[in-house]
């Protein structure tokens, strides 16, 4: 059976570009026209500005007849998520605070896919300010999992993860501050990396916890992520915690089948669904048939990542959304007399409850008096967190385990719930403690519900995560896989 | 450790009106992940937080003034503006 172009890998559409049997214009219209027909229901886009994707579409064909194409990723879609700033385009981070706000300047991201003459193909659903895991938390609209539209597809990405998943775009950045990336592409059946820190600019990334946010590649094959990963990486002098070295260009390829694949102690006990912990332990078993060394390896520490990183990123927040005052962009208050009552009428009017819970809790942490208790502890545990993921990764190459502890769950259900939610994030949290590179890879079925597992290894190891997806993805049937719709 | 949680206090530093109904809700939420993070006072930890965290390399950019957004650009995405500035409510009251 012929594939239609919505099920194309971004890759595929790629080498069809260069050989001339698609254009980029009815690449779009056919990407569009499912837009149309599956948006409304599965609520991934919150914009889309069909003309300016047109012409951009337009803009690819002629250079490629011109025999001047910018890469391998000219011509092709990428969907934006709604906290990387696009100039001309809405920048609202799903939150009423910033509903009027267009943003007047490109990320670096965004620059390099210009450069590369990739589509930038309309905005995102997220949680308000990527704070949370279900994207019940936008203020824009809902977002439902593709594979069954009662359930959430997780967050904060999780219009990218979407989107991706119901074959509304093939290639789509997302970002992760606590797994944001990888717990909605692991809902959602797909692929996502967060990158080491400082291997992506987060220069025009809104931020949230700027210690631990990343912009990452999400896609439906490990070989399109490695597509977009590659445009994505370069230093940038505008993110001094950005790499000021491509290092992306250095990294050599590996061989996966001789990979040392650690297994933390326990992972599979606790709290983890008996579905999902079958899936993991049938990857593990995988790598071991073919060739690699599993070993067990020890956090004991693992107990506290949870609790640090939601000191750090609230704290980090309560800093950062200070900016969001009124007074030089984004929602003004209409009833304030005085600065201070423009302040605060505008940011209760404008931020959603989860954004104002994590402000709240992110501020008593900082407070005079309690921010030795909670926030100085916390950089200490980050430290011994971070400590023992580099003494485990001298020896083993990877950490495998699963990338969240059960299936998408449905809609509404943990609404109320906070601390719940939170315990969603418990297997990715480390990674963005450690600043590691970490990657979820999707591995089967629980129900009808994908599940993924998960790979964290050192700083600038992302070639052996790859690798070893590659591997998994190539003897399995779970790449670019779509459910019907 | 939860104990002192004063929600007033709170709302006031992080510049936020909250309801009663807001108030009573936060004060029971937070008061819940606050007990959730007693691991962090009970546990064994360094005696100081490595500062230096993944990006040792970390690039200092020149010290040369960049192209900035310009005042148009900026006046058209700010809620109030009045000949190339950004209005807000009188900060200054008057002399009476």
């Amino acid at each position: 059976m012929a594939q239609e172009i919505y099920q194309l890998s971004a890759t595929e559409i790629s080498q069809r570009l260069a050989k001339g049997e698609l254009t980029s214009r009815a690449l779009v219209e056919a990407l569009m026209k499912r837009y149309h027909a599956l948006n409304k229901k599965v609520g991934a886009f919150t914009h889309l500005d069909e003309a300016d994707v047109l012409a951009q579409a337009d803009a690819s064909d002629a250079r490629r007849k011109a025999g001047k194409i910018l890469g391998p990723l000219d011509g092709i879609p990428v969907g934006i998520k709604d906290n990387i700033a696009v100039k001309g385009q809405p920048l609202t981070c799903s939150s009423k605070m910033l509903a009027p706000l267009v943003s007047p300047y490109d990320a670096h991201v965004i620059e390099s896919l210009r450069a590369a003459g990739a589509i930038l193909y309309g905005r995102l659903n997220m949680d308000e300010f990527a704070m949370g895991s279900s994207t019940e938390n936008s203020a824009v609209q809902k977002t439902y999992n593709p594979w069954d539209l009662a359930r959430i597809p997780g967050g904060s990405s999780g219009g990218s993860a979407a989107a991706l998943s119901a074959g509304l775009v093939p290639l789509a950045l997302g970002s992760d501050t606590g797994g944001s990336i990888r717990q909605p592409a692991s809902h959602c059946g797909i692929i996502g990396l967060k990158p080491t820190y400082g291997l992506i600019s987060r220069y025009g990334l809104v931020a949230f916890a700027s210690s631990l946010d990343q912009i990452g590649p999400m896609a439906r094959t490990i070989d399109d992520c490695v597509l977009l990963l590659n445009a994505l990486s370069s230093p940038d002098a505008r993110d001094m915690t950005c790499f000021d070295k491509n290092h992306r260009k250095q990294l050599p390829e590996v061989a996966a089948k001789s990979l040392r694949i650690g297994v933390p102690k326990g992972v599979l006990g606790k709290g983890v669904g008996a579905e999902v912990a079958a899936a993991t332990q049938a990857a593990i078993d995988f790598y071991k048939s073919q060739g690699c060394t599993i070993i067990e390896v020890d956090l004991p520490s693992s107990d506290l990542a949870v609790p640090t990183y939601y000191v750090v990123a609230t704290a980090e927040a309560s800093s950062n959304l200070a900016r969001y005052d009124g007074v030089r962009y984004g929602h003004r208050s209409a009833n304030a007399k005085t600065p201070i009552e423009m302040m605060t009428n505008s940011r209760s009017e404008g931020f959603g409850p989860e954004v104002k819970r994590r402000i709240l809790l992110g501020t008593f942490v900082l407070s005079a008096g309690y921010a030795d208790a909670y926030y100085v502890r916390a950089l200490r545990a980050r430290s011994k967190i971070r400590a023992e993921h580099l003494a485990a990764l001298e020896k083993v190459d990877m950490l495998l385990t699963p990338t969240v502890p059960t299936p998408a769950f449905k809609a509404g259900e943990k609404v109320s719930d906070p601390l719940q939610l939170y315990l969603e994030d418990i297997f990715t949290i480390p990674a963005n403690l450690a600043g590691l590179p970490a990657l979820s890879v999707p591995c089967g079925k629980s129900g009808h519900l994908p599940v993924g597992f998960h790979l964290v290894g050192a700083p600038l190891s992302e070639n052996k995560l790859l690798a070893a997806a590659r591997l998994f993805e190539a003897a399995h049937g779970f790449a670019n896989q779509l459910p019907t719709l | 450790m939860s104990q002192g949680l004063d929600i007033d206090h709170l709302a006031k530093l992080a510049r936020l009106n909250l309801t009663p109904d807001e108030k009573k809700l936060y004060t029971q939420q937070l008061s819940q992940v606050l007990t959730y993070f007693e691991a962090l006072a009970k546990a064994d930890l360094p005696p100081t937080a490595d500062v230096a965290m993944v990006v040792d390399e970390s690039a200092l950019r020149s010290d040369e003034p960049g192209k900035p957004l310009g005042a148009e650009a900026v006046t058209k995405i700010a809620p109030a503006s009045h000949d190339g500035q950004i209005s807000v409510p009188r900060v200054v009251d008057d002399e009476s």
